[in-house]
C-alpha cells in the first residue's frame, strides 16, 4: 500500500491530478475517524477531512515519503483538528439542560427509554470528561487521543507532533494524571 | 517493597511497562488494586463508536474537492533547478563540515589535552565542559526565549508566531544536543535539556497560544526555573576558567 501510495504521489506530482482521487478514497475514513474522535462532532470532522486534504494536495511537493502517505496526512488532519479546537467561539460539545437554547448552547435531550436520572447522569459524566480534556494542554490532549483512542505507538505519536519519544510518553502521562485528578470526583458514579 | 510509580502503572495499563513493574505487579497486592482503578478510569474515557461513514465516502470527498484542486505543472529543467541544487549541495556541505568539527571537537578535547593543563581539570565530569562550550549559541538563544516567554502577554499574534517559529527551530537542535550530552555522559545537562524540550515542545506545537496557555505553561512547566538553569549553564559555558560550584553543575 505504502509503495502505491508513493507511485500516486509522483503522477500526481507529475500533473495528473486525478490520481489523488485514489489517496483520497482510501484515507477518508481513517482521516474522519481521528478528526471526530478530536472534536467530537460529526460536521466539524468532516469538514476537517475536506480542509485536510485540501491542505494535503498544496502541500504534496514537500512530502518526503520518509513515512507513508497515511502517516502524513494524519499528521495533516490532527494538525487541523488542533486548530479547530482552538479557534475562539468553537467548542467541542453541548451542554445538556432543560430546554434546548441555541444561543446559550444548551441542548433537551430526550429521554430513549432509559432510566431519565441514569440517562442524566451519563450526560454529566461525559459533560465533565469533556470539559477535563480541553483543560489539557494541546499536546497533551493530541498525545492522549492517539494513544488511548487511536492506540498509536509513542513513536508514532512522538512523529506526528514533532518531539522526542520520551517527550510524546511524558505529554500522555500528564494528561493522565490531569485527566484521573479532574474526575476524581466522579468516581463511584458511573 | 518499593511500589510503582504512578508513571510506571500507566506504563502497565499501555503494556509498555519493562519486565520489572510487571513481575512486582504481580507479587504486589496494592500496587494491583491501584493498577485496577487506573484501569477503571481509563476505561471510562475510552471513546464511544466513531458514526460509520457509507461506503462511497472517499468519493463524496473526492468530488467536492476535485473542483477546488489545479494540477501540478510537470517538473522542467531549469536553472532554477540548477540554482536550488547548487544551494542544497553547500548546505549539505555545511552540515558536513559542521557535524566533522564536531566530532573533531570531542576527541580532540578527550584525547589531546593533557590533564594538567585542561581547564577546569577537576571536574569529574569533562565530557560535559566540552558539550558546554559547544552548546553556548544555543543556550543563549534559548535564554533569549525563555525571558520572552515569561514576559509575553500573548495578545500580539506577530510576537507568538515569533515565539513559536523560534521554538521550533530550537526544538530540533535541543533534541541533538540533549542526545549529545546523553552520550557524553552527561545525565544532569541531559536531565535540564530534556526538562527545556517539554517547553519548547508544547510552545512549538500549541496552535494558539492565548494568555492562560502561557500562564500554564509557565505555572506547569517552572520555566522560570529552567531559565535559572539555563543561566547557570550559559554562565559555565561562557567562563571556561569557572569551577562549577558542583560536580553535577547542571543539576540544579
Amino acid at each position: 500500500m505504502q509503495a502505491n501510495d508513493h507511485s500516486v504521489v509522483r503522477a500526481v506530482l507529475a500533473g495528473d491530478k486525478e490520481a489523488y482521487g485514489a489517496l483520497v478514497r482510501t484515507h477518508s475514513s481513517a482521516v474522519f475517524r481521528v478528526a471526530f474522535r478530536m472534536v467530537g462532532n460529526e460536521a466539524d470532522a468532516e469538514e476537517i477531512v475536506q480542509e485536510t486534504f485540501l491542505r494535503g494536495y498544496q502541500s504534496l511537493d514537500r512530502f518526503e515519503g520518509r513515512s507513508g502517505f497515511g502517516t502524513w496526512i494524519y499528521r495533516i488532519a490532527v494538525n487541523c483538528a488542533l486548530n479547530r479546537l482552538n479557534r475562539p467561539g468553537i467548542d467541542a460539545a453541548y451542554r445538556t439542560g432543560e430546554e434546548t437554547d441555541p444561543e446559550a448552547k444548551v441542548v433537551q435531550v430526550a429521554a430513549s427509554g432509559a432510566d431519565p436520572e441514569r440517562l442524566l447522569l451519563s450526560q454529566e459524566i461525559s459533560a465533565a470528561q469533556a470539559t477535563a480534556m480541553e483543560r489539557l494542554t494541546a499536546t497533551e490532549r493530541t498525545a492522549f487521543t492517539l494513544r488511548h483512542m487511536e492506540d498509536r505507538t509513542t513513536t508514532e505519536i512522538a512523529d506526528v507532533l514533532g518531539i522526542a519519544p520520551n517527550a510524546a510518553k511524558q505529554a500522555v502521562f500528564r494528561a493522565v494524571q490531569k485527566l484521573r485528578r479532574e474526575l476524581a470526583p466522579l468516581r463511584g458514579t458511573a | 517493597m518499593k511500589h510503582l510509580s504512578e508513571e510506571e502503572l500507566i506504563g502497565s495499563y499501555y503494556g509498555e511497562s519493562a519486565q520489572e513493574p510487571a513481575s512486582h505487579l504481580r507479587a504486589c497486592r496494592e500496587c494491583s488494586a491501584r493498577l485496577a482503578e487506573m484501569t477503571r478510569d481509563l476505561e471510562a474515557l475510552r471513546p464511544g463508536a466513531t458514526p460509520q461513514r457509507r461506503a462511497d465516502y472517499g468519493e463524496q470527498v473526492w468530488h467536492t474537492l476535485r473542483p477546488s484542486l489545479t494540477p501540478y505543472e510537470r517538473p522542467r529543467r531549469s536553472w532554477r533547478n540548477w540554482f536550488h541544487l547548487r544551494i542544497l549541495v553547500a548546505a549539505a556541505v555545511c552540515a558536513a563540515l559542521t557535524a566533522i568539527a564536531f566530532v573533531g571537537g570531542r576527541y580532540w578535547e578527550r584525547h589531546a589535552a593533557k590533564p594538567p593543563r585542561i581547564a577546569g581539570a577537576n571536574n569529574p565530569q569533562p565530557g560535559q565542559r566540552v558539550v558546554l562550550v559547544l552548546l553556548t549559541d544555543h543556550l543563549d538563544r534559548t535564554e533569549r526565549l525563555l525571558v520572552a516567554l515569561e514576559h509575553a502577554d500573548a495578545s500580539d499574534p506577530v510576537e507568538n508566531s515569533q515565539l513559536q517559529s523560534e521554538a521550533r527551530e530550537l526544538l530540533a537542535s535541543n533534541r541533538l544536543y540533549r542526545a549529545t550530552a546523553g552520550e557524553a555522559g552527561d545525565p544532569a545537562l541531559a536531565s535540564a535539556l530534556d526538562r527545556l524540550e517539554r517547553v519548547l515542545a508544547e510552545v512549538a506545537n500549541d496552535p494558539d497560544l492565548t494568555r492562560a496557555d502561557l500562564d500554564r505553561l509557565r505555572r506547569e512547566m517552572n520555566t522560570e526555573g529552567i531559565l535559572f538553569e539555563i543561566r547557570v549553564l550559559r554562565s559555565q559555558t561562557s567562563d571556561p576558567k569557572a569551577t562549577p560550584p558542583h560536580t553535577n553543575g547542571a543539576s540544579i
